[in-house]
C-alpha cells in the first residue's frame, strides 16, 4: 500500500506543475487512483461513525466495561480516522496537510486523557498511627487516614500500629517491574468469562507474593513493628488491614474486597503484607472494580499494621438508622469473640438499637443464637470455636456496653458531620477499642416495594423470613453456592443460594438477579455489596440452602421477606427489569465521557460555512464530516479542473424537481454521455438504479403539514445559527450527488438541514455486499429531531437494517446479502430520502407521527417485494 | 477445637515448607509430602483426616493422586488447590470426592476454615457407616465376628 501511496503522490504531484496537459490515459489512471482512496475513505469513513456509535452506546447500555474497552475502541477510530487524512490528502495533491496536525492534536489530548494517572502522596514507608490524620488519605488510604484521626484528633482508643503507605506500595513494584505483567494480565479481562479472570487473579496473586520486598523496606516495616512492640509488649501479634487509594467514592464502599489478616506473627509480617497487597486481584476485587467502572491504575494498596485485640465480643456498628436516617438511634450489630464473624456473615449478630438522645436508652434488643466465634490462636492465626452451653443464646454485651457504644457512635458522628459505619472490639481488658469508621451508606428507601406484604400470592411459599440485606423482588433459576467451582459456573441471571454469606461470594453478584442466604447479617460485606449492585438480598434465612431446590425456579421478596416456588408476576410488576448502570459517574465512566468530547460531537455541519476548514475541526467526527464533504467535492471536481469530459458531473436528465449530478468512476454509464447531461437509461449501476427507482416510486407530496410549535423551532433555530438559514441559497443546498460504477453507488444529499449519505456495492459475491446510510441534521429543535431519527431507526429495523442512533445521527448498515435482497432495502432507502425530509417538523405530535408511520410502511410496500 | 490430621502435598519446597510451618502454629497435626507416588506411600503408613493436593505437579498429577487416595482412603476429604482454576478440572476433582476446589494463593485462615468443614463431614459421614453397622448388628449378632474377621485382616 505504501508504494501505491508514494506512486500516486508522484502522480499528483506532476500534475501541479503548470502547462503540463495529461494525455487521456494517463487522466484515466490518475482518475484511477483517486477513485481507489475516495473507497478507501469511505470505508474508514464508515468504519469510524460505527465504531463511534459503538463506543457512545457503552455510555448509554447498563453493560459494565473496562478501561481496555476505552482504549481499544479510541485507538481504532484514531487509525481510521488517520487513514481517512491520507486517503483524503491523496485525492487532493495534499492539499488538507494541515489535517495532520488537527488530528495530532486531538489525539494528544485523548491519550492524556487514557494515560491520566491519580497522584498519590509520596513520602515515608511507614508512618506511626497517631501521626496520621484524614487528610492524609493520599498517602495511606482512606481507612488508615480516617483511624488515625480517630486516634490523633477525636481522642478514642484504637489499637496501637503503623501504616505501610502508597510509596512503600509502588517502591515494592517498581523494584520487581511487576505494573507491566499485571497491566498485560488485567487488560483482557471479561467480566463474562470467569475461568479466565479466575486464572488471571491467582497468577497476579503468586507473582505478587513470591516478588522479593526490597530489602530496606523490608527493615523499614520490621522496625516499625520494634516501636509497637515496644509500645505494648514483646511479641505481639498484628492485624494487617488493607486501606487503598483511589477507592474513594460517595456511593461505594469496596466492603470486602481486599484482604485482612488476623493475628500475624513477625516472622510472617512480610509475607502476609504480601499477601495484602496482592489482595487487589482477587477475583471479588477485579469484579467489582470492573463491574463499578474503577481503574485498576487507580488504586494503591496501603496496608494498616496494627496490634492485635484479643476480643471478648466486637462488632459493627452505625450512628444512624441506614433504614431511617432522620431517627436518632444507633444500630449495633454484636458477637462473641472477633468481629470477623460479622463482616464474614458466618454468625447473625445480636442486635441493640439505642436512642442517642439523653439519656440514652435501649430501645429494641434481638439475642440471636451465636453458636460459634473466632478467637486467636495463641501462636498465630485465628479459628473459629464453637459456642456452647447457656453463652451462645447470651448477650455479647451489656447493656452498659450498649450504651456506652452508642454514645461513641455520636462521638464519631458528631466529629466528622456525617452517620459512621463503625468497626469495634471489646478486649478481655474491657476496653472498647474502634477498628475503623467510614460514612454509613443508606439503604435507599423503597416504600414502595415494602408494599409486597400485603400483595395476594397464590404459589408457595418456600421461605418465610430472614433479614432484607436489600430491599426488592426477583425471580430466576436458584443456583446453590458451595464451592470455588460453584463460582466458576454461576449462571447469568440466577438466585445466589448459599448458607453463609461470605465476601467472596460477591464475585458472582455481577451475574445474580438476587441472594438469599442461610445466615449472615446485613452488616457484612455480602450485604454491603449486594446493596451496591441493588440486588434485592434475603439473608439470615436460615434453611434456604436446604430448602431450596437448586435449579428451580424461585422468586426472591426481600421486601417482603419471602421466597416463592416458580415466578411469581403478580410480585415481579414494578420491579426493574434491566438493571441500573452501575458505572454512572465512576473513574472509568467519566473517562470514556472526557475522551468522547473529542471524538463524537460533530460541530461542522455547515459546508459553507467560514469555519469549514481544516482547523476549525474540533473532534474526529468534524474531521470525518469534513473529509466527506472534500471528497465529494474533489471527485466531482476532477474533470472540470482537468477538463477531461470523460470523468466530469453530469447532470441527470429526470422529472424529479431537484438537481442531480453523476460521475462516473468506471463503468457506471452504458455508452458515453452527451455533453453535460445524462439519460436514466444510460445508467449501468445497479445500486443507483434500486435507489432511483424508491425516489421516484411515489411522488413527493411536499413538506407536511407543520404544527406551530414545530415551525417555531425552525425559526428558532435559524436565527440562533445562520448557517442553517433555509433562505441562504448554496450550491450544495439541493444538489444530490451519485458517484457510480456498475456495482457501486454512493449518493450524498443535502437538502437544507438534512444531510444524508447511501453507500452500496452489489456484486454477485454476497460476502462482500453492502448497503449502508448515514443521517444527521434537520431544522427543528433536538428533541424533535432525535424523535424523528427513532422514527426512521423504527422503518429500517422492519426491513432488516442493523441501526445505531447516536444523538441526532443515525448510522445504518446490511453486509453480506445477496444482490436481489439488497436492491428491495435500497429502494426503501431511496423513498425514505425523499419523504422524510422535514417530517421533524410533525414530530412535537403522535398522532402525526402514527399517521406517517403507517403512511411510509404502507406505500414501501406498494413497490418493494420482500 | 478438635484435633485432626493434615496432609500437605505439594511440589513446590517452598510453599510446602511455609504451609506447613504455618498450620503447625495453629495447632494441627500436619506432614508435607512433594509428590503424588509419595503422597500414597504415606498413606499406607499413616492416617490422615483431611488432605491439601496441589493439582499441577510433575510425576502423577494431583487429579491421577485423587483417584489413587480415593480407593486407599475413601473417607479421607481431600482439597484440591490449584493455581490455575478450570472449570474442567475443577468438576472432574468434584466428581472424584475432592471435598473443595481452593485457588492459590489460599488465605491461610480461610484454608483451615475448609479443612474443619472437610473433618466435620469426615465425622458425621463416619457416624453414619457406625450407625449403619450397629443397626446391621442389632438385626443379625452373628455379624459381629464376621466385622471382626474383616477388621484383622
Amino acid at each position: 500500500m505504501f508504494g501505491l501511496a508514494q506512486f500516486i503522490k508522484k502522480f499528483l504531484k506532476k500534475t501541479d506543475k503548470p502547462g503540463l496537459e495529461e494525455s487521456p490515459d494517463e487522466l484515466r489512471s490518475m482518475f484511477k487512483a483517486r477513485y481507489w482512496s475516495f473507497k478507501q475513505l469511505l470505508s474508514s469513513n464508515n468504519i469510524a461513525l460505527e465504531m463511534m456509535a459503538d463506543i457512545e452506546r457503552g455510555l448509554r447500555s447498563n453493560q459494565s466495561f473496562g478501561m481496555a474497552f476505552i482504549r481499544a475502541n479510541s485507538t481504532a477510530i484514531s487509525v481510521n480516522v488517520y487513514r481517512i487524512i491520507q486517503n483524503m490528502n491523496a485525492i487532493s495533491s495534499d492539499r488538507y496537510i494541515a489535517l495532520y496536525e488537527v488530528f495530532e492534536q486531538i489525539r494528544d489530548k485523548i491519550n492524556n486523557i487514557l494515560e491520566e494517572r491519580k497522584e498519590f502522596g509520596k513520602g515515608d514507608w511507614v508512618l506511626p498511627l497517631e501521626a496520621i490524620n484524614k487528610d492524609m488519605a493520599d498517602q495511606v488510604g482512606g481507612k488508615m487516614a480516617n483511624l488515625g484521626e480517630i486516634a490523633s484528633r477525636v481522642g478514642l482508643l484504637v489499637p496501637e500500629g503503623f501504616v505501610v503507605t502508597a510509596s512503600s506500595y509502588e517502591f515494592f513494584l517498581e523494584h520487581n517491574y511487576l505494573q507491566e505483567e499485571i497491566n498485560r494480565r488485567v487488560q483482557p479481562l471479561d467480566l463474562e468469562q470467569m475461568e479466565m479472570l479466575h486464572k488471571a487473579s491467582a497468577d497476579i496473586q503468586q507473582l505478587i507474593i513470591r516478588s522479593p520486598l526490597p530489602s530496606e523496606l523490608e527493615k523499614a516495616i520490621l522496625s516499625a513493628y520494634g516501636r509497637l512492640e515496644v509500645k505494648s509488649r514483646k511479641g505481639i501479634n498484628v492485624s494487617l488491614r488493607s486501606s487503598a487509594i483511589g477507592e474513594d467514592s460517595e456511593k461505594l464502599s469496596f466492603a470486602g474486597q481486599y484482604g485482612t489478616r488476623l493475628n500475624v506473627s513477625r516472622e510472617f509480617l512480610s509475607h502476609s503484607y504480601k499477601e495484602i497487597l496482592a489482595s487487589k486481584y482477587s477475583p471479588q476485587a477485579i469484579t467489582y472494580r470492573l463491574t463499578m467502572g474503577f481503574r485498576d491504575e487507580d488504586i494503591r494498596m496501603c496496608v494498616g499494621c496494627m496490634a492485635m485485640v484479643e476480643a471478648v465480643a466486637s462488632g459493627v456498628m452505625y450512628s444512624r438508622d441506614p433504614g431511617d436516617i432522620r431517627s436518632n438511634v444507633a444500630v449495633i450489630n454484636a458477637v462473641w469473640g472477633l468481629a470477623k464473624s460479622v463482616v464474614d456473615g458466618t454468625v447473625s449478630p445480636d442486635l441493640f438499637v439505642v436512642s442517642k438522645e439523653e439519656p440514652k436508652q435501649i430501645l429494641k434488643k434481638e439475642i440471636r443464637t451465636k453458636d460459634r466465634k473466632f478467637v486467636c490462636f495463641p501462636e498465630e492465626g485465628v479459628c473459629r470455636m464453637a459456642v456452647t452451653g447457656e453463652e451462645k443464646n447470651e448477650p455479647a454485651i451489656t447493656d452498659e456496653q450498649a450504651l456506652l457504644l452508642a454514645g461513641l457512635a455520636a462521638r464519631l458522628e458528631d466529629h466528622y458531620g456525617r452517620p459512621q459505619d463503625i468497626e469495634w472490639s471489646i478486649g478481655k481488658d474491657g476496653i472498647v477499642r474502634i477498628l475503623q469508621s467510614r460514612p454509613l451508606r443508606q439503604m435507599e428507601a423503597k416504600a414502595v416495594k415494602e408494599a409486597t406484604r400485603l400483595k395476594k400470592v397464590a404459589e408457595p411459599v418456600i421461605l418465610d423470613g430472614g433479614v432484607t440485606a436489600c430491599p426488592g423482588v426477583a425471580s430466576g433459576p436458584a443456583f446453590l453456592v458451595n464451592t470455588t467451582v460453584d463460582v466458576l459456573r454461576f449462571p447469568s441471571g440466577a438466585v445466589l443460594v448459599a448458607e453463609h454469606s461470605l465476601p467472596q461470594w460477591a464475585s458472582v453478584l455481577n451475574r445474580a438477579v438476587a441472594v438469599v442466604t442461610d445466615h449472615g447479617g446485613v452488616a457484612g460485606h455480602l450485604a454491603t455489596v449486594s446493596r451496591e449492585f441493588n440486588l434485592p438480598a434475603l439473608f439470615n434465612t436460615l434453611e434456604a440452602a436446604s430448602k431450596i431446590e437448586n435449579g428451580a425456579i424461585v422468586t426472591v421478596d426481600a421486601s417482603g421477606r419471602k421466597v416463592y416456588a416458580g415466578k411469581v408476576e403478580s410480585l415481579l410488576q414494578g420491579a426493574p427489569i434491566e438493571r441500573v448502570s452501575l458505572m454512572k459517574g465512576s473513574p472509568v465512566y467519566n473517562t470514556l465521557e472526557k475522551v468522547l468530547e473529542h471524538v463524537a460531537p460533530l460541530d461542522l455541519t455547515d459546508p459553507d460555512g467560514d469555519n469549514f476548514r481544516p482547523k476549525g475541526c474540533r473532534t474526529y467526527h468534524d474531521i470525518t464530516r469534513f473529509c466527506h464533504e472534500k471528497a465529494v467535492k474533489e471527485m466531482f471536481d476532477f474533470g472540470k479542473d482537468h477538463h477531461f469530459q470523460e470523468r466530469s458531473s453530469k447532470q441527470l436528465v429526470c422529472d424529479v424537481p431537484m438537481q442531480w449530478w453523476v460521475i462516473d468512476l468506471e463503468d457506471g454509464f452504458k455508452g458515453p454521455a452527451e455533453d453535460n447531461t445524462v439519460k436514466l437509461d444510460n445508467i449501468a449501476s445497479v445500486p443507483m438504479l434500486a435507489l432511483w427507482e424508491g425516489i421516484t416510486a411515489i411522488p413527493w407530496k411536499g413538506p407536511p403539514p407543520v404544527d406551530t410549535k414545530g415551525l417555531v423551532s425552525v425559526m428558532l433555530r435559524s436565527t440562533m445559527d445562520p448557517s442553517l438559514d433555509v433562505t441562504r441559497r448554496s450550491r450544495y443546498i439541493e444538489k444530490n450527488y451519485f458517484m457510480i460504477s456498475q456495482h457501486f453507488c454512493n449518493l450524498t444529499s443535502r437538502f437544507g438541514f438534512h444531510f444524508s449519505t447511501v453507500e452500496a456495492f452489489l456484486g454477485d459475491r454476497p460476502k462482500e455486499n453492502y448497503v449502508s446510510f448515514n443521517f444527521n441534521g434537520g431544522g427543528a429543535d433536538y428533541d424533535r429531531r432525535v424523535n424523528r431519527v427513532r422514527f426512521i431507526e423504527h422503518i429500517l429495523k422492519k426491513f432488516d437494517f442493523r441501526v445505531e442512533v447516536n444523538g441526532d445521527c443515525i448510522v445504518a448498515r446490511l453486509e453480506g446479502y445477496d444482490q436481489d435482497f439488497l436492491i428491495e432495502r435500497l429502494k426503501v432507502l431511496g423513498y425514505l430520502s425523499i419523504h422524510t425530509r422535514q417530517l421533524d417538523m410533525i414530530m412535537g405530535n403522535d398522532a402525526a407521527i402514527n399517521y406517517y408511520m403507517n403512511q411510509i410502511v404502507s406505500d414501501i410496500h406498494s413497490f418493494v417485494s420482500l | 477445637m478438635e484435633e485432626f490430621r493434615v496432609l500437605v502435598v505439594d511440589d513446590e519446597d517452598d510453599f510446602r515448607e511455609t504451609f506447613v510451618n504455618r498450620l503447625q502454629r495453629r495447632n494441627l497435626d500436619v506432614d508435607g509430602v512433594e509428590s503424588g507416588e509419595k503422597a500414597l506411600e504415606w498413606l499406607d503408613k499413616h492416617l490422615y483426616d483431611v488432605c491439601i493436593l496441589d493439582v499441577k505437579m510433575p510425576g502423577m498429577d494431583g487429579v491421577e493422586t485423587l483417584r489413587e487416595m480415593k480407593t486407599k482412603r475413601p473417607l479421607m476429604e481431600v482439597i484440591m488447590l490449584t493455581g490455575h482454576a478450570s472449570v474442567e478440572s475443577g468438576i472432574e476433582g468434584m466428581k472424584l470426592g475432592a471435598f473443595d476446589y481452593i485457588m492459590k494463593p489460599a488465605d491461610i485462615d480461610e484454608l483451615m476454615e475448609k479443612m474443619r468443614q472437610a473433618h466435620e463431614k469426615k465425622t458425621l459421614h463416619e457416624e453414619k457407616i457406625r450407625q449403619a453397622k450397629i443397626k446391621e448388628l442389632e438385626g443379625h449378632p452373628a455379624r459381629v465376628f464376621e466385622q471382626i474377621r474383616e477388621e484383622g485382616t
